[in-house]
């Protein structure tokens, strides 16, 4: 591993779609990180676009299909409803693709672009950047060289606040709360277990920010080799929050209990000009560790570290928890899959 | 004129509770029955208190007002039957009983005998939780949606293997869980529907999460925890449309110490700082009401509900299905 054979080879990564939350972070990781050479960005509303691009010193490109052009791979980070044809578009030229979470808004959408990178030979990726956090990874190891013995518990919590725009928006976030903030612990779990949810119960309620979609949400889920875990996955941080919220694990083992809080690396910034407290994070930028790992695997011409299977996984525990909560009933996650 | 006080039971709870009586005016703890007998010593005689040969013979006596239950847990109805037969008020340690039989034959016990019953749910009485009612009472957080409360501390049952046979303890969601279950009814009234998953427990290890939904929010998770193993921590948040308030034990703690030898042992039962304990202010409070002439402030009533609450999770944990919640009575 020379510094020259990193530098030289650099991946051809664009940016699609300027929708999202994340999306200001993941173009200047992309202008940033070494591996990659920013090939520009494609937005659907070319002004926000243009702006954006400008920022970042990256060309716009108003036709998707000339950023594709000259793309070897893209990220996408549009509204979750647009994952699914920005995908298809992208795999029918042949270029690799990682999508913003959750991966679609449907299970038939998600089946639809796992298939189609499939069948164009090209890599699909899920953004789950928490896989990437050095406390996680640290908890990773102590779970798979047996220092908590077996996991039989874990109770996880993803709150935010209201991320505003569309992620209220049912047609183009596909839901609420669960929607957006199940996935991640959802990954976590399955990641960090060796091990896949069969079983889902929620109860999910809208009462905080009024909103056609759901904002508080608690799942409890089964998994295969018998662990149990939550979700908090709701958007129950007020404005006056001095963050936008945090995820948190707490893991029972039969020999230790563990707690990890992925943010917690902050300072406390009590602002008199502001009239507000923050909390200014210094915590490692997990979002630049995925895009890297991402990259590099696809340089090395191997699959990408996490699967639009893996995506599918996450997403479909989200769905079923739309489906618990509507038949006051837990559900079965084979139920999804027939 | 001074209030005598028998306690039965010289554990966990028998010991906090006879000892938190000592710093009430008007009140003599005059007698300790433990079984055996001899379990009671220390306790007797830290309290100036004679050792009765049996809860029997205790609730006979003629000298006492009142009867502490702090046994085990299964034989709850058995002794505060006794009392309530003897003619003594009776506080009973939570849960009131193991089953809901038993709890209501202590409940109409005491009122066929016509003596008070309070039962020992006292995180009612800690000033974070009375803080937080306060500000849900008041509106200051507007219409309650979401509420999240932990309660881990140390496998006890190491120390105790009564905690760990559910035929005699009910183990966490009875032990632990039914605190915070009381505390979100004493909140927030009673709720819709339950879910709950528990381990099988197996060492000591015994931990349990529940859902608690109300028809039109909020929509309560509970985890309750024998595997913290550093000691005891509670929080909660509670968060209403306009506002949230969040709590930990373990940063609000005003007085940290260290030495260079470690003996620290990790609390059983939680111990904030305060110049009269939640456990003293409790009895204080009921001894004022029985003085008084008034209702307890945790009836068996209100108790029964609590523990048909944890029965229900319980149960759901069990069936793995969702239990309506119908309150009784």
């Amino acid at each position: 591993m020379d510094a020259t054979a990193v530098t030289t080879r650099r991946l051809r990564v664009g940016l699609v779609s300027y929708a999202h939350v994340h999306a200001p972070g993941l173009l200047k990781t992309l202008a940033t990180l070494p591996q990659i050479e920013l090939t520009g960005l494609y937005d659907e509303e070319p002004g926000r676009g243009h702006i954006a691009a400008r920022a970042h010193g990256t060309p716009f490109h108003r036709d998707l299909e000339a950023l594709l052009e000259r793309s070897e791979a893209i990220v996408i980070a549009s509204t979750n409803a647009d994952h699914r044809r920005y995908t298809e578009a992208a795999a029918a030229k042949g270029v690799h693709v990682l999508s913003e979470k959750p991966l679609a808004t449907t299970l038939e959408d998600g089946r639809a672009m796992i298939e189609a990178c499939r069948s164009a030979g090209v890599q699909l990726g899920t953004a789950f950047p928490v896989r990437s956090s050095a406390a996680v990874l640290s908890l990773k190891d102590l779970i798979d060289r047996g220092a908590l013995g077996a996991v039989r518990a874990v109770r996880g919590t993803n709150p935010g606040r209201f991320p505003g725009g569309w992620f209220g928006d049912r047609d183009k976030a596909g839901g609420g709360a669960v929607m957006d903030h199940t996935v991640h612990v959802t990954d976590l779990l399955r990641w960090l277990l060796a091990d896949e949810v069969v079983r889902v119960h929620a109860e999910l309620g809208s009462w905080l920010w009024d909103l056609e979609v759901d904002d508080c949400g608690i799942l409890t889920l089964d998994l295969a080799k018998g662990a149990f875990a939550s979700i908090d996955c709701s958007w129950s941080r007020p404005k006056a929050y001095p963050t936008w919220g945090g995820l948190t694990l707490h893991v029972v083992g039969e020999r230790g209990t563990v707690d990890v809080d992925v943010f917690r690396q902050a300072l406390t910034h009590y602002d008199d000009r502001a009239g507000e407290t923050r909390l200014a994070g210094w915590g490692e930028d997990l979002n630049a560790r995925m895009v890297s790992d991402f990259a590099d695997a696809l340089l090395d011409g191997r699959p990408a570290p996490i699967s639009g299977d893996d995506g599918l996984r996450a997403l479909e525990v989200a769905i079923a928890a739309y489906r618990s909560a509507e038949r006051q009933e837990p559900v079965v996650i084979a139920e999804l899959r027939v | 004129m001074t209030m005598r006080i028998g306690v039965i039971g010289a554990g966990f709870a028998g010991g906090t509770h006879a000892r938190a009586c000592l710093g009430i005016h008007g009140v003599t703890v005059a007698a300790i029955a433990t079984d055996p007998v001899e379990h009671g010593r220390k306790l007797a005689d830290d309290c100036g208190a004679r050792l009765e040969p049996s809860a029997a013979s205790l609730c006979a006596a003629g000298d006492l007002d009142i009867v502490i239950v702090a046994s085990p847990t299964y034989l709850h109805a058995e002794h505060a039957i006794a009392a309530a037969r003897g003619g003594k008020n009776v506080f009973c340690e939570k849960p009131i009983a193991l089953t809901f039989a038993d709890g209501r034959a202590i409940v109409d016990e005491c009122a066929r005998a016509g003596v008070q019953l309070a039962v020992g749910h006292v995180v009612r009485f800690f000033p974070e939780y009375r803080r937080a009612k306060e500000l849900i009472d008041s509106g200051a957080l507007g219409k309650p949606a979401l509420a999240t409360m932990t309660r881990g501390t140390f496998p006890v049952g190491d120390a105790r293997p009564w905690y760990l046979d559910a035929a005699r303890s009910g183990r966490v969601v009875l032990d632990l869980m039914l605190h915070d279950l009381d505390t979100l009814r004493w909140w927030f009234g009673e709720p819709a529907r339950v879910y709950g998953r528990m381990l099988g427990g197996s060492g000591g290890l015994d931990y349990a999460l529940a859902t608690v939904r109300f028809a039109d929010g909020p929509i309560v998770h509970i985890e309750s925890s024998w595997a913290e193993h550093s000691g005891f921590r509670t929080t909660f948040e509670v968060r209403g449309d306009v506002g949230l308030v969040t709590h930990d034990s373990r940063s609000a703690a005003p007085l940290l110490t260290q030495f260079p030898e470690r003996s620290d042992v990790p609390a059983v039962m939680p111990a904030p700082a305060l110049l009269e304990t939640p456990y003293r202010r409790q009895l204080r409070e009921f001894f004022r009401r029985i003085a008084g002439g008034e209702e307890p402030f945790v009836s068996g009533r209100e108790a029964l509900r609590s523990l048909g609450l944890a029965l229900a999770v319980l149960r759901s944990a069990e069936t793995r299905q969702v239990v309506v919640w119908t309150p009784p009575l």
